[in-house]
């Protein structure tokens, strides 16, 4: 049960979401910008979020893209991971997007909504975290403007409020054939948390990298550990022991896992990536 | 046996997979008003005042109720529970405010304006730490409590509700002169029954004083008998209707709601007030099940004979005490599981604590209990190098032996132990228990366990069944048991159809149970449902052909001892070409001059459990139940010796069933115990914070087995050696396949890991805990 | 731009039905078929929170937990719950397999099977746990509706 009382805006441009958004600051209001909706039902409904007026970004159609158009693959921020996933345009991504959640709330949960989630996760963002030519599209007073990814987001969005993500988009020459490996691990159950769901890729430049949530309060990506995990002089176990090592930030100590345990899973869920991004290729 | 013994599906199937079974929340009449609990977010605290004046000036709200308002206290033995928080909270989520709103949204809007004002008390967030010197008192006046069913025996100044003892023989002496001694401490954490439908209860009280409670229920009879009491009402005054329930597991069996709801609609003059709980509120604010902190001390001989056991066993009641005192005797009974053990020393201490209050949960203290002898009797296998299974054959107990409470124990009242053992043997392609590798870090390994449970119920319980038949011969079929999955009904009605020689399809029986209409049932629970219910039924099937006998005696002109039935027919047994048919008969019989005699077919049925009493308080000795059903459960891990992460491969139960009533809906059970007691075991937890916070309060942090994580194999079979007092032999086993499944998997694990792990829920990062501390 | 204000009118298809409904903004898709002006109870709040998929219905052919929607969100969509269905299949199936024992998931469970049956009409097991382990079931051992929904995939 959703407490409301609730106002429930569709605009069918971006502009007119930006606007509306806008008003209802003004007017002393509380708006949220919802895709999936998803979050902002479960945590309404156990108050630990409030607003006073929701700003649905189905209808918009820049939002809803999927798009294959030359070199650029694009995603809509409002396509249910469900969706991208059936499209499976970058295998990747499908591999990560499909351990969220569970099956049906896939069709529910959308690339925008785990994007900009308030969990600490947002598993879909890893991928893109990964190659060297990511791209955002977001909706901002200056128009529909496209930038590099790392520009807006590091694991933590800088983005305005009254802007929002309209889509993302990677170059297909560099992640085509691009090797992977997304392990989501948990306390126990397939469908849960993750206690750390790691993305590695060997990257067309032979660097190994990989993307981490659920080891801290955000996504994140480290230059010293994507250095670690490809000196190649070392053994698949020394190295993903160095990572654990080279993490800019603490692990997690919450109800799914002890910090310890985190760091003891993602060491030997590297060392098994490592191993098996350089088997025989 | 054309009826008993055969798959008859669900009498309310059909209506299960087309939407149309419906469950309280689906009754809902309009114009009902919506009754919220708000729950404490403090889990002890000295309450200054609960400020509701904000939540009462909300446009929609009808009434604010709190603990100020509401004087006596509520407990099934011990009278220690105020329907809502008064003085003190003693729980993170015990309600504090009852809200009573137009519709659910703005009894939402205005539960988050209650607020509370309280001084934070030191917080009991364990045994340990109730048990400790100067402990912090969860209950000031613990010894002021009425008793409200005796016996209970809770300790002045302490935070034990109650104890219970068990003695026979010369324990100290026994373990002396043991050649081996196993001593195992175990810890088990309080669980969620997590029935799918969380709990919710209407109610109404009409101009004419009647009340009308609807409630998902196992114990509509108990919620008849409590609201009488507490609002000094006659029940008959109070009418409560039990529709289909969607999962119990015990957790619906306690009173609580039912309360509150009354409590809600007399604060707006009567009116219709529906009170159901969140996920969340059912988590934290109604009763789960239990925990357990338990120390078993077992002596054997060098052969491996039992002679000794000292057990205490410490359980975590939470705030209030519920059904704890009646657990703990249930425990104190089964304490050395079926084994013959002649000295003995059982302490079982019910420990309150500032966690969720406890109810019954399926086993009733018996599957808790179980883990920490059959952890014991592994450890003991394994030092003696003794086969696990052995060692449970050789001191299986037998026909002739005394139970721990000196209830003799027989063929039929027993159930054959070995035999199930011999039968499981084949089943699971037993290995002996040695874990052996399959791959580089993984072994597999098979672990076992046994149980034996009994009903525990009070001596008075009593069933009923009421047969009346329709003019076509067909009949009704009243009974007072819940249907709630177990598939009562439908045993009953194979059960009737049986005695009556008619076709199940002729049976028919109601989804939900009123008081105001069905024979008094003490309680869906225990799994004695069959045994009760068929009992009675069976004296109501003998009525009816009584009555049909005599009735067709006139009219055939004979002897009622002439006459047979079948085929829907009576018949003169020498020449069955002379008949009546059932039709002829059931609204009395018409002579074709159109005078008639007879009425209506009537059958009353009833039954009382017999020959039970009470634990003695001093010495723990009595009878605990009509009958005990045994059995032996197994399961075969793969385990991975570095990520400490496993597969169940296969799980198994071999029970002495007696004589089974419905197969299909017997492995169901059967089955579906063992996959929620390897949910229970391997990941289903109550976690609370530093400060008693309640953290597992929605299936994202209580998690339970989804499917994928089921073993790949179940393996179910029965023995059948009948109890002679219940219908057709059947014996208990709604519960029984929870038992021990857990504990076959903890000893799996162990025997894998080569260590002993004595506590759950057995995830990995628990495993791997307890491999860097050996370390 | 659609606005809606307190108790809005919307229309939608329920059961093959078009029809009239009114709402207010903060109500679930949920809350809105159990209503009594729709009065479709087949699916049930167990968490309310998009976990137990109690009640999951089908949206536009898709699985959908309708807990997690707001009912304005459904305007214009094509829903079908539990009483939408005809002997399907997979109903019979369920009986057969004895796949449930206290009915409180079944109405979801079915429709994430019928879901599924209509995406990928033989799906091998892995394909059928992946889909219905959106949903949970507290009585049973998930081996009978495993089985029944396997059955129903070969009819």
């Amino acid at each position: 049960m959703i407490p409301g009382p609730l106002e429930y805006y569709r605009p069918t441009r971006w502009d007119e979401a930006r606007q509306v958004f806008q008003q209802l600051i003004q007017a002393g209001r509380t708006p949220r910008y919802a895709l999936g909706g998803t979050e902002l039902i479960t945590m309404a409904r156990t108050s630990q979020l409030s607003f006073s007026d929701v700003i649905d970004l189905k209808r918009i159609p820049e939002v809803m893209t999927q798009d294959q158009d030359g070199d650029w693959i694009t995603w809509g921020a409002g396509l249910p991971l469900g969706r991208i996933a059936a499209l499976d345009r970058w295998p990747v991504l499908t591999a990560t997007v499909d351990r969220v959640a569970d099956h049906t709330s896939r069709e529910h949960i959308t690339l925008g909504g785990n994007g900009f989630s308030l969990l600490p996760y947002k598993e879909a963002m890893l991928p893109f975290m990964l190659v060297d030519h990511a791209e955002a599209t977001l909706a901002t007073g200056a128009g529909l403007v496209t930038g590099r990814l790392p520009d807006y987001f590091d694991g933590t969005w800088r983005v305005a409020s009254e802007d929002f993500l309209v889509s993302l988009r990677v170059r297909e020459s560099e992640v085509r054939n691009m090797r992977f490996r997304s392990f989501k691990l948990t306390r126990l159950d397939w469908i849960d948390y993750p206690l750390v769901t790691i993305v590695a890729v060997r990257h067309p430049t032979g660097e190994i990298r990989a993307a981490f949530a659920g080891w801290g309060s955000a996504p994140l990506v480290s230059a010293e550990v994507n250095r670690v995990l490809s000196d190649t002089s070392r053994s698949p176990g020394a190295r993903a022991a160095a990572a654990i090592g080279a993490m800019p930030v603490k692990p997690l100590d919450d109800v799914h896992g002890s910090a310890a345990y985190r760091a003891f899973v993602t060491e030997y869920t590297l060392a098994r990536m490592i191993g098996e991004l350089e088997a025989s290729s | 046996m054309t009826s008993v013994g055969v798959n008859v599906p669900r009498k309310e199937a059909p209506n299960k997979v087309t939407g149309r079974a419906r469950y309280t929340r689906d009754l809902c009449q309009p114009g009902t008003l919506y009754g919220l609990l708000v729950p404490a977010h403090v889990a002890h605290a000295r309450i200054r005042a609960v400020e509701t004046s904000a939540a009462k000036g909300l446009d929609g709200v009808k009434a604010v109720i709190t603990g100020d308002d509401v004087s006596f206290l509520t407990g099934d033995v011990i009278e220690d529970h105020p329907p809502l928080a008064r003085g003190k909270v003693r729980y993170w989520g015990e309600p504090i405010a009852l809200v009573v709103a137009r519709d659910a949204a703005t009894a939402q809007r205005a539960a988050n304006l209650v607020r509370l004002h309280c001084d934070p008390l030191p917080v009991v967030n364990s045994v340990a730490e109730a048990l400790s010197e100067h402990a912090p008192l969860v209950h000031d006046e613990v010894g002021s409590y009425t008793i409200a069913t005796p016996p209970a025996a809770p300790r002045r100044h302490s935070n034990i509700a109650d104890e219970a003892n068990v003695t026979k023989g010369d324990c100290d002496q026994a373990l002396r002169e043991s050649d081996v001694v196993v001593t195992v401490h175990v810890s088990l954490p309080q669980i969620d029954h997590a029935a799918m439908e969380p709990r919710v209860a209407t109610a109404e009280i009409l101009a004419d004083g009647r009340v009308l409670v609807v409630s998902s229920s196992q114990a509509p009879f108990e919620v008849q008998k409590l609201l009488a009491q507490y609002f000094h009402l006659h029940p008959g005054q109070i009418e409560v209707t039990a529709p289909l329930v969607g999962g119990a597991f015990g957790g619906k069996a306690t009173v609580q709601l039912e309360i509150l709801a009354y409590l809600a609609s007399r604060a707006v003059g009567g009116h219709v007030v529906t009170l159901a709980n969140s996920r969340e509120v059912d988590m934290a604010t109604s009763p789960v099940g239990m925990g357990l902190e338990a120390d078993v001390v077992l002596g054997a001989a060098s052969d491996g004979r039992l002679k000794a056991a000292r057990l205490t066993f410490y359980l975590d009641i939470g705030a209030y005490a519920d059904s704890a005192p009646r657990i703990a005797r249930a425990i104190a009974a089964q304490c050395t599981g079926p084994y013959r053990v002649d000295h003995l020393h059982a302490d079982v201490y019910a420990v309150y604590t500032n966690h969720t209050y406890t109810t019954a949960f399926r086993g009733f203290g018996h599957m808790p209990m179980t883990f920490a002898i059959e952890r014991a009797m592994d450890e003991l296998a394994r030092k003696l190098g003794q086969d696990p299974l052995d060692l449970r054959q050789l001191n299986a107990l037998a026909p002739g032996d005394l139970s721990p409470t000196k209830a003799r124990l027989t063929s039929s009242n027993l159930g054959n132990l070995p035999e199930t053992i011999q039968r499981l043997k084949p089943l699971i392609g037993w290995t002996g228990g040695a874990p052996y590798a399959v791959a580089p870090h993984r072994v597999r390994v098979q672990g076992v366990a046994a149980f034996w449970k009994t009903s525990s119920s009070p001596p008075n319980a009593t069933s009923g069944a009421i047969v009346t038949m329709n003019a076509d011969g067909s009949v009704n079929l009243s009974i007072g048991a819940v249907e709630f999955g177990a598939g009562t009904k439908t045993a009953a009605a194979q059960i009737l159809a049986e005695a009556l020689r008619i076709p199940v399809s002729r049976v028919f029986i109601r989804d939900e149970v009123s008081t105001a209409t069905a024979p008094e049932h003490w309680k869906t629970v225990a799994s004695l449902s069959t045994y009760m219910v068929g009992r009675a039924v069976l004296d109501a099937a003998q009525d009816v052909v009584r009555q049909l006998k005599s009735l067709a005696a006139v009219v055939l002109r004979c002897a009622p001892e002439d006459l047979d039935y079948g085929n829907e027919t009576v018949f003169v047994r020498d020449d069955p070409t002379i008949q009546l048919k059932y039709a002829d008969l059931a609204l009395g019989y018409q002579y074709p001059e159109g005078d008639s005699i007879g009425g209506q077919i009537i059958g009353r049925g009833r039954f009382m459990i017999r020959h039970l009493n009470l634990l003695d308080q001093e010495t723990g000795h009595g009878r605990p139940g009509p009958a005990w059903t045994v059995g032996v459960q197994a399961v075969e891990v793969e385990y991975d010796t570095e990520t400490h992460q496993y597969q169940i491969l296969k799980a198994a139960t071999v029970l002495d069933a007696g004589r089974v009533i419905n197969p299909a809906m017997a492995h169901g059970q059967v089955r579906g115990g063992m996959a929620m007691g390897l949910g229970i075991a391997s990941r289903e937890q109550i976690r609370y914070g530093p400060q008693g916070e309640f953290l597992s309060n929605q299936f994202r942090t209580y998690k339970v087995l989804r499917m994928g994580e089921q073993p790949d194999t179940y393996l179910v079979e029965f023995v059948t050696n009948p109890q002679v007092d219940a219908p057709f032999g059947a014996r208990p086993l709604g519960e029984h396949g929870v038992l021990a499944i857990g504990a076959a998997l903890a000893n799996a694990l162990s025997r894998a890991s080569g260590l002993a792990l004595n506590a759950l829920p057995l995830t990995p990062e628990f495993i791997w805990q307890q491999r860097r501390t050996m370390a | 731009m659609n606005i809606f204000r307190g108790p809005s009118t919307l229309v939608l298809t329920i059961n093959g039905e078009r029809r009239k409904v009114v709402v207010e903004p903060h109500e679930t898709l949920l809350d809105l078929l159990r209503s009594p002006q729709v009065g479709l109870t087949g699916a049930k709040p167990g968490c309310e929170n998009g976990d137990c998929g109690a009640c999951t219905i089908l949206l536009n052919q898709k699985p959908a937990k309708s807990c997690m929607m707001f009912a304005v969100d459904a305007e214009g969509q094509d829903l079908v719950t539990v009483e939408g269905l005809v002997d399907a299949p997979v109903q019979r199936a369920f009986l057969d397999h004895f796949a449930f024992q206290c009915g409180y998931c079944t109405s979801g469970f079915l429709m994430a099977a019928q879901a599924l049956l209509l995406t990928i009409p033989h799906p091998d097991p892995h394909q059928i746990t992946e889909w219905l382990r959106s949903n949970i079931c507290r009585c049973t051992s998930y081996e009978e509706i495993l089985q029944a929904v396997r059955e129903a995939s070969e009819r």
